[in-house]
C-alpha cells in the first residue's frame, strides 16, 4: 500500500467508528448550542448586536467545542492499545497525522455546518446566497484548528497538564487565525443587510489570504513535527 | 570533560570572564540610565514620559531575540538530542517571558498619559500579548512534564511551533489597517535620542547574555549535582 491508501484506510476507520458510536459529533454540536445560549445571556444578543459580536460568538463557540472534540483524537485509540498497533504497522507517522487531521477537519466542518442554522435562527440571519463564502472561511478555519489541535492532542496524554494541555497551547497559537475568521465572517454577514447584498465583500480576500497562509504554515509545520511527538 | 581534567584553571577563567561581564552590565546599565534621563533630549509632544521608550523598545527587542533563541534551541534539541540545547531553549523562554513582561508593563505606563487609557486592543499590543501567552504555555509544558527525554522532546516541538506568531509582532504595524494602529511604523529620532536608544539596546543585550550565562551555569551545576548524587547512591 502507498501513503494515500494508508491515510484513506485510517480515515475510513475513524469515520466508521464515529458513525457507529457518535461519540464526538453529537456532543460537539450540543456544546456549541450551549455556548451560544450562554453568550446570549451574557451579552443580551439582539438584532442590533449581531454585526458586532455575532461572528465572535460563533467562532468562540466553534473553537471551544473543537478543543473538547480534539481531545478525543487519540484517546479513542486507548482501548486495547490500538495506537501501539497502528504505530507497529507499516504506516508512516506522517500518514497517521494526515489521517487524524483530516478526520478532525471533517468533524469540525460538520459541526460548523450543522450549527450554522442554529446560529442563523438565534441571530435572525436572512438565508441567502451571500452566505456562500462562509464555506471557504469554515474550511480554512477548520484547517488551522485541526492542524494545530491534532499535533497537541497527540502530546496531551503524556503531560500532567492533561486536559489543559490542548487549550493552553492551541488557543494562543490559533488566535491570529481566529481573528481572521471573525473578521471575514463579519464582512460576509454584514453583506446580508437588505439593500446591498453582495457575494464578495471588499476586503474579504485579504482575510482569506491571511487565513490560508496560517492554514498552510500550521499544517506543514505540524506534519513535520509530528514524527518527533510519536517517537516511542 | 575539561572541567574534571583541570578544574582549578577552568573555574578561575570562568570566574574572571563572569566578573568581566558583570562589570560590563553594571557600567552599561548605569550609562544607559544616565543617557535616558540626562542626555536624551525631551520629546516635544509627549514630554518626559517618552523616556520610557528607550527601555520599552530595548526590552521588546531582547524578548524577540530570546524567543528566536527558543526556536533555535528547540531545533537544536530535535537534531542533536543533547540536554544542552534543551536547557538553552528553556532558559531563553524564561528570559523572553521576563523581558516581555517589561514591555507589557512599561507600555501601559506610557500609554496612560498619551492614549488616555492603559490598554488598547491595537495590533502590536495584541500580538505581543498573544506571543507572551504562547511562551507561558511553553513554560508550562516544561514545568508540568515528567522530567526526562519525552518532556524535552515535547517542549522542543512546542518551541518550534510557538515561533510562528512572533514575526506577527514585528509586522503588526504594517499588516493591519493604518486606522487601527497606535504604534508608529517608523520613528525618526533626533541624534541624541538615537544614540541613547542604541546604548540601551547594548545594555539590554549585555544584561540578556549575563542572565543567560548565569542560568545556564546554574542549570549545568544542578545537573552535575544530580549526577553526583546518583553515583553516590550507586556506591552506597
Amino acid at each position: 500500500m502507498i501513503w494515500w491508501q494508508h491515510i484513506a484506510t485510517l480515515l475510513r476507520k475513524d469515520l466508521r467508528l464515529e458513525w457507529r458510536s457518535k461519540e464526538r459529533l453529537s456532543p460537539m454540536v450540543f456544546f456549541v448550542l450551549l455556548v451560544l445560549l450562554v453568550f446570549n445571556f451574557g451579552f443580551e444578543l439582539g438584532g442590533a448586536a449581531l454585526g458586532e459580536i455575532g461572528p465572535g460568538v460563533l467562532w468562540s463557540a466553534v473553537l471551544f467545542a473543537s478543543l473538547i472534540g480534539l481531545q478525543r483524537t487519540f484517546t479513542a485509540e486507548d482501548a486495547d492499545d490500538c495506537l501501539d498497533g497502528i504505530l507497529a504497522s507499516p504506516v508512516s507517522r506522517s500518514s497517521l497525522y494526515v489521517a487524524k487531521m483530516a478526520g478532525n477537519f471533517l468533524f469540525l466542518l460538520a459541526v460548523e455546518l450543522i450549527t450554522l442554522p442554529l446560529f442563523g435562527l438565534f441571530f435572525n440571519l436572512t438565508v441567502g446566497a451571500y452566505l456562500a463564502p462562509l464555506l471557504i472561511v469554515f474550511a480554512l478555519g477548520s484547517t488551522c484548528i485541526a492542524s494545530v489541535g491534532t499535533l497537541f492532542a497527540a502530546m496531551a496524554g503524556h503531560s500532567r497538564l492533561r486536559e489543559f494541555f490542548l487549550p493552553l497551547l492551541s488557543l494562543p497559537i490559533l488566535i491570529p487565525a481566529l481573528i481572521s475568521c471573525v473578521e471575514a465572517t463579519s464582512l460576509i454577514l454584514a453583506a446580508g443587510v437588505p439593500g446591498h447584498t453582495t457575494l464578495w465583500p471588499d476586503g474579504l480576500g485579504t482575510h482569506l489570504a491571511m487565513l490560508a497562509a496560517s492554514g498552510v504554515i500550521c499544517f506543514f509545520l505540524a506534519l513535520l513535527l509530528f514524527d518527533f511527538v510519536m517517537e516511542e | 570533560m575539561t572541567a574534571s581534567a583541570a578544574p582549578a584553571t577552568t573555574n578561575s577563567t570562568t570566574t574572571v570572564r563572569h566578573t568581566g561581564l558583570s562589570v560590563a552590565v553594571a557600567v552599561s546599565m548605569v550609562a544607559a540610565l544616565l543617557a535616558v534621563f540626562l542626555y536624551a533630549p525631551t520629546e516635544r509632544q509627549m514630554g518626559a514620559v517618552q523616556r520610557i521608550f528607550y527601555f520599552h523598545v530595548s526590552s521588546a527587542l531582547t524578548a524577540g531575540t530570546a524567543y528566536f533563541f527558543v526556536f533555535v534551541g528547540s531545533i537544536g534539541y530535535l537534531v542533536h538530542r543533547h540536554d544542552r540545547w534543551d536547557r538553552f531553549a528553556g532558559i531563553a523562554a524564561e528570559l523572553g517571558i521576563l523581558f516581555s513582561l517589561f514591555v507589557l508593563i512599561s507600555g501601559p505606563l506610557w500609554a496612560k498619559p498619551i492614549w488616555g487609557v492603559y490598554w488598547r486592543w491595537e495590533p502590536r499590543l495584541t500580538t505581543m500579548l498573544i506571543t507572551f501567552t504562547t511562551y507561558v504555555a511553553y513554560a508550562m509544558v516544561r514545568a508540568y512534564g515528567e522530567p526526562g527525554e519525552r518532556t524535552q522532546r515535547f517542549a522542543a516541538v512546542v518551541g518550534v511551533i510557538a515561533f510562528v506568531n512572533v514575526p506577527l509582532v514585528h509586522y503588526a504595524v504594517h499588516l493591519w489597517a493604518a486606522d487601527q494602529q497606535l504604534h508608529p511604523p517608523k520613528i525618526d529620532l533626533a541624534p541624541g535620542m538615537a544614540q541613547t536608544k542604541y546604548l540601551c539596546h547594548a545594555a539590554f543585550a549585555l544584561l540578556f547574555v549575563y542572565f543567560m550565562r548565569l542560568r545556564l551555569r546554574q542549570e549545568r551545576l544542578a545537573a552535575r549535582i544530580d549526577r553526583l548524587r546518583l553515583r553516590l547512591a550507586e556506591q552506597a
